[in-house]
């Protein structure tokens, strides 16, 4: 009790190696503080009375200094099992420090509930299993995705893909016709037909000098194989109707290709009505007697 | 000042054995602990072991450098002279050039030394051995102690007797004092700064003091090579050994018979000192230096008045005296009697003068005259705001019917 004063003020005023000084406040570090802070009622040296609580592998201990054993640094600390009970625990330091100050008793029974609280809550994700924060890290990140980006080019997936088709398409995986891009069609078929070709170049010369109204260039996607409506047209000519067949073969194929891309967009099923019909039903007529 | 008065003395082979129980405390370790001497002792008595050093009297002053003067447009600093290198024309000599001399250059006969008042030396070696005896100062300095069997540690005179390193160490581990030492080893730092390459090359902490008596001991060579650990004679107790750092608190270990010198040394408070001549171990100024106990004490709270709850510091209200009859009578009983004086003596000088009557008739006549002209000036008055009136009628209505005729 003599020294307590003294020692304060030497620690306070000087240098205590356990004084940790912030802008706000001042910590203690040494193990036995229960409070963590630096003032004269929670310093462990400058009170020769003094209790604290601490935690071992999951067991709440209270430690207590008597004046009696201040000059015996060894023995200094007398060490008390707490109950795991915690009212019985509170018992026990109510017990313990019987006639001691409030504030001691008090802060005692708080940290002991901090850690009894900590240790609830180890317990906990232990057995829940917590989630473990990873952190980011940003250039891994980003030489990853870069990298991928680059592996993917590289792959050269739609050549992958095509080459596959064709091999399937060679050894006869598909027994039907398929709905296929136009281009596609012509670069495995077309090589064998260049004729043909050239008879498609030059009636595609002759109708580009046509107009097409918009409704001859609406796409019915229900219609396949119909033909479709030129109202300019003279029905009377035959050869008009020759250059409309040759048009309408034409515009047929378009139409596939468009379907081709339509089905591909997976468009829905689409009715057009037209107030003409009767119309389009004669011409049709005319063009099978044809 | 210490509660415990009693030492024990442990066997130097078995820190649980006790060879010699309760020998009583040196007077030494209950002299007050003044942390202002000490440091004040310390910060001169560490210059001491100061050398002399000083800077090249010539350094930076070997030029024939000369100022130009004004009118050159260049300061007037002193300038090398000559031609045919860079260094010519640049500024030379001043404190603030580049390659100039510093300023105040250091002379070797600088006051490196400071004396100190013998009895403040004492005084401080005193103060910083009681404070090796108290536990919680040692731990504040920084001392790893908490397995240490007893503060002050004293140990048989056996430990005089080591050669061997090994013994020393051992030693140090049975008594919980190696904790200290490997603090020392784990916390062995380069230094920053050039005093590296000036032959302090590692900051080192301090570790235990040994402290023996007899001059014969060999354990100061078994204690050399352990780091941190120092070892010195009781004789020749050195402040910056007990308070390294002018900081109180050194973990030091006694031998027994270094420990029974110590009364010998510093005296008593019964009996001065032997070896110091004439000194007088110093006396606190509280023999109970623990001041909520003092204050809390049966014997002051009796003699205490109680506290007081309410203070009064001054009136609700200030009135002033000169302007307030009851605030003057309050400060002066008198002034009720001065007033009454006054006025009494005034009456009595107004007695003898004539009262002045008043002519009624003018009264009357000037009465009249003033009802005349405000009655007349009443009416122009009316008369004006009436005309002003009509117009604006006139005004107004013909406004209207001209709105009503469209």
């Amino acid at each position: 009790m003599q020294i307590d004063e003294v020692v304060w003020q030497v620690i306070n005023r000087g240098h205590c190696s356990f004084k940790i000084k912030t802008i706000s406040q001042n910590f203690c570090r040494n193990e036995y503080n229960v409070t963590g802070l630096c003032s004269k009622q929670s310093c462990p040296l400058a009170n020769s009375q003094y209790a604290t609580i601490k935690e071992e592998k999951g067991l709440c201990y209270l430690y207590v200094k008597t004046a009696e054993r201040a000059q015996k640094p060894k023995e200094l600390w007398e060490r008390i099992l707490l109950s795991k009970n915690y009212e019985q625990a509170l018992n026990q330091i109510d017990e313990q420090l019987k006639y001691w100050s409030n504030f001691m008793i008090h802060k005692n029974k708080q940290r002991l509930t901090k850690l009894r609280q900590m240790l609830i809550r180890i317990r906990k994700m232990r057995l829940k299993g917590f989630k473990e924060l990873i952190p980011i890290k940003k250039k891994a990140e980003r030489r990853d995705k870069i990298r991928e980006q680059k592996a993917l080019v590289a792959a050269n997936l739609e050549n992958a893909i095509e080459q596959e088709l064709m091999d399937r398409l060679k050894n006869g995986v598909y027994n039907e016709i398929m709905n296929y891009n136009s281009k596609a069609f012509e670069k495995v078929v077309g090589q064998n037909q260049v004729e043909d070709e050239e008879e498609r170049e030059q009636q595609e010369l002759e109708e580009e000098e046509e107009d097409y109204s918009d409704e001859q260039l609406i796409f019915d996607p229900n219609d396949l194989e119909e033909d479709d409506e030129d109202d300019e047209i003279d029905e009377d000519n035959q050869e008009d109707d020759r250059r409309l067949f040759k048009k309408q073969t034409f515009n047929q194929l378009r139409r596939q290709d468009d379907q081709i891309k339509d089905l591909k967009k997976k468009k829905p099923r689409v009715q057009l009505q037209y107030e003409e019909e009767e119309e389009l039903e004669d011409r049709k007529k005319q063009q099978i007697a044809f | 000042m210490t509660s415990v008065p009693l030492v024990s003395v442990f066997s130097a082979d078995d820190s649980t054995k006790v060879t010699a129980k309760h020998i009583p405390l040196p007077a030494v370790f209950q002299t007050p602990i003044r942390p202002d001497i000490v440091s004040f002792v310390h910060t001169n008595i560490a210059k001491n072991r100061r050398q002399a050093h000083a800077v090249n009297p010539q350094a930076g002053m070997q030029h024939s450098a000369e100022s130009w003067g004004t009118g050159r447009a260049v300061a007037r600093i002193p300038r090398v002279s000559g031609s045919g290198t860079h260094r010519s024309g640049q500024a030379a000599f001043g404190n603030q050039c580049r390659k100039g001399r510093m300023s105040l250059p250091i002379k070797v006969w600088r006051r490196w030394h400071r004396r100190v008042n013998i009895k403040q030396k004492r005084h401080a070696a005193a103060s910083a051995v009681a404070a090796t005896g108290i536990v919680p100062l040692v731990l504040a300095r920084g001392h790893r102690i908490s397995q240490v069997p007893q503060i002050p540690l004293v140990v048989e005179d056996k430990i005089e007797s080591y050669e061997k390193t090994t013994d020393a160490l051992n030693f140090l581990k049975r008594f919980g004092a190696f904790e200290d030492v490997q603090k020392v080893v784990s916390t062995k730092v380069v230094r920053a700064g050039i005093s590296k390459q000036r032959g302090k090359k590692y900051r080192v902490r301090k570790g235990p003091l040994v402290v023996y008596f007899n001059e014969n001991a060999k354990l100061l060579k078994a204690f050399r090579n352990v780091p941190g650990v120092e070892v010195v004679n009781v004789t020749r107790l050195n402040l910056l050994q007990l308070a390294p750092g002018g900081q109180l608190g050194r973990f030091v270990i006694w031998t027994q018979s270094a420990f029974a010198h110590l009364d010998k040394l510093f005296g008593t408070y019964r009996y001065a000192s032997v070896l110091k001549d004439g000194y007088q171990l110093l006396r606190p100024l509280l023999t109970n230096p623990d001041l909520a106990r003092i204050i809390n004490s049966n014997q002051v709270q009796e003699k205490v008045q109680p506290a007081k709850t309410t203070t009064v510091l001054h009136e609700v209200q200030k009135k002033n005296p000169l302007r307030n009859t009851k605030a003057m009578d309050r400060l002066n009983p008198y002034a009720r009697k001065q007033r009454a004086a006054a006025i009494a003596a005034i009456k009595a000088n107004t007695k003898g003068t004539k009262k002045i009557k008043k002519n009624k008739a003018l009264k009357k006549a000037s009465r009249a005259a003033f009802n005349k002209v405000s009655a007349a000036l009443n009416d122009a008055t009316n008369a004006a705001v009436q005309e002003e009136q009509d117009i604006k009628v006139k005004y107004f209505s013909v406004q209207k019917g001209a709105a009503q005729a469209e």
